[in-house]
């Protein structure tokens, strides 16, 4: 599991007896930064009637997310777009680069996206209890449900709203890892079976690196769409 | 088949030994949870920032100046579409009285031109009628006059013949009646 191995890259940096150094995914999380600002900047310098394709790229990238958002969330939650944006493209970049050889794949680590849950968990509950102070907790009580459920009931939302970020996270983490390590266990066999016997696994690898992309895709979008449905939650209780 | 199961199976032991060597999930390792939370937050916030502040308002921008040129170019060639149309009546209306006009004209013209021809016809036919008269006048008085003349001529030669047979001159009177008398005959008889 080497690919998966965290290691510090420069200087130790130790704030109030936390190691926070420069690491490796702390590395290939700017070069997925990178490659995003360079995709919007190119994608956004010119200001042209009919696109071009880089243009498009980011036009369409912004109509994918907009009707995402309005369709899970509605209009109210237009201020969150830029957060639901930010989330998707760097989580799908953060992805798609570690789909390189020899590359590191950042969301392949349970502590990344448990910060990314835990932060739109936290966010969203203020929020819900911003917009609708008390009444936010009617989320845990489903209307049209007989009085003798409603207890077991509430206990069920309550936990399914509390494991949200566990689920959240878990889900990213989980599919990244697997992913990663079944490309790794069939390049394995490659090697080991060597020229007579390794054709077979190399063409599961071939088709496995095509299943990788299109998991990294849709985590991505899984991810942000149900940050869309908890935003949701949160803006609009109706249960 | 047998010979590949045993490669299969011992293969996967040699691998198995590989994968032991670094076996654990370097994610459960809480070394660097902290950097990568750290590292985390801060270049998520840089993109998020950057992406909040520059880049969504200028696709925004974008998308919404093309939507607003496609929708003004829609309405003024809606505009022009219906001024055209406009236009077109205008035209087919023009070109509906020119051709009555042409039309009007030309019968105009044509029974004028008749009407002329007509005239110059007539002017002509009298003109001729005229011409005729005279020249039947003419004709008619050249007539008499000649009438006139045979008959004094045949009265000079009766009186000479009376005188060359009878020798004497014969009743005048009588004879210019007698010579009339056959002239008119005569006349009759041409």
């Amino acid at each position: 599991m080497h690919q998966f191995k965290v290691h510090r890259i420069g200087p130790e940096i130790e704030i109030s007896g936390f190691d926070l150094s420069f690491t490796n995914s702390s590395l290939f999380m700017v070069i997925s930064a990178i490659l995003i600002m360079l995709l919007l900047l190119f994608g956004t310098r010119e200001k042209r009637l009919i696109p071009s394709k880089i243009q498009l790229m980011s036009e369409i990238l912004y109509n994918f997310i907009s009707k995402m958002i309005s369709d899970t969330a509605g209009k109210k939650a237009k201020p969150y777009f830029s957060f639901v944006f930010s989330l998707f493209i760097f989580i799908l970049f953060c992805n798609m680069v570690g789909m390189l050889p020899y590359s590191f794949t950042v969301t392949s680590h349970i502590i990344v996206t448990l910060t990314f849950a835990i932060f739109i968990f936290i966010g969203v509950t203020i929020l819900g209890f911003i917009i609708h102070g008390f009444k936010y907790l009617k989320i845990f009580v489903p209307s049209g449900v007989p009085m003798v459920l409603l207890p077991i009931i509430s206990i069920i939302e309550i936990i399914s709203y509390l494991s949200r970020p566990i689920s959240l996270s878990v889900r990213l983490f989980a599919n990244m890892m697997a992913g990663h390590t079944m490309l790794k266990v069939f390049g394995g066999f490659v090697i080991s079976l060597g020229i007579i016997g390794g054709w077979l696994p190399l063409t599961f690898s071939v088709a496995l690196t095509g299943l990788e992309i299109l998991v990294a895709f849709l985590q991505a979008y899984v991810f942000a769409i149900l940050t869309c449905i908890y935003l949701n939650d949160a803006l609009n209780l109706h249960h | 088949m047998k010979k590949l199961t045993i490669v299969l199976i011992i293969s996967t032991f040699y691998c198995g030994n590989i994968f032991a060597a670094e076996a654990g999930m370097p994610q459960l390792d809480p070394k660097y949870w902290a950097s990568q939370a750290f590292w985390l937050i801060i270049i998520f916030s840089t993109i998020y920032l950057l992406i909040d502040k520059v880049f969504i308002p200028k696709i925004k921008g974008n998308i919404d100046t093309r939507e607003n040129k496609i929708r003004k170019d829609l309405e003024e060639a809606k505009i022009f579409r219906e001024e055209a149309e406009k236009k077109l009546i205008i035209y087919k209306k023009l070109i509906q009285t020119a051709s009555q006009e042409s039309k009007k004209i030309v019968s105009d013209s044509s029974q004028k031109l008749n009407e002329d021809i007509q005239n110059k016809k007539n002017e002509i036919q009298n003109q001729i009628d005229k011409e005729l008269k005279s020249a039947e006048n003419e004709i008619m008085k050249f007539k008499k006059d000649s009438f006139d003349k045979v008959g004094k001529i045949s009265e000079d030669i009766v009186t000479e013949v009376i005188k060359d047979i009878f020798g004497e001159d014969g009743n005048k009177s009588k004879i210019s009646a007698t010579v009339n008398e056959i002239l008119k005959k005569e006349n009759v008889k041409v």
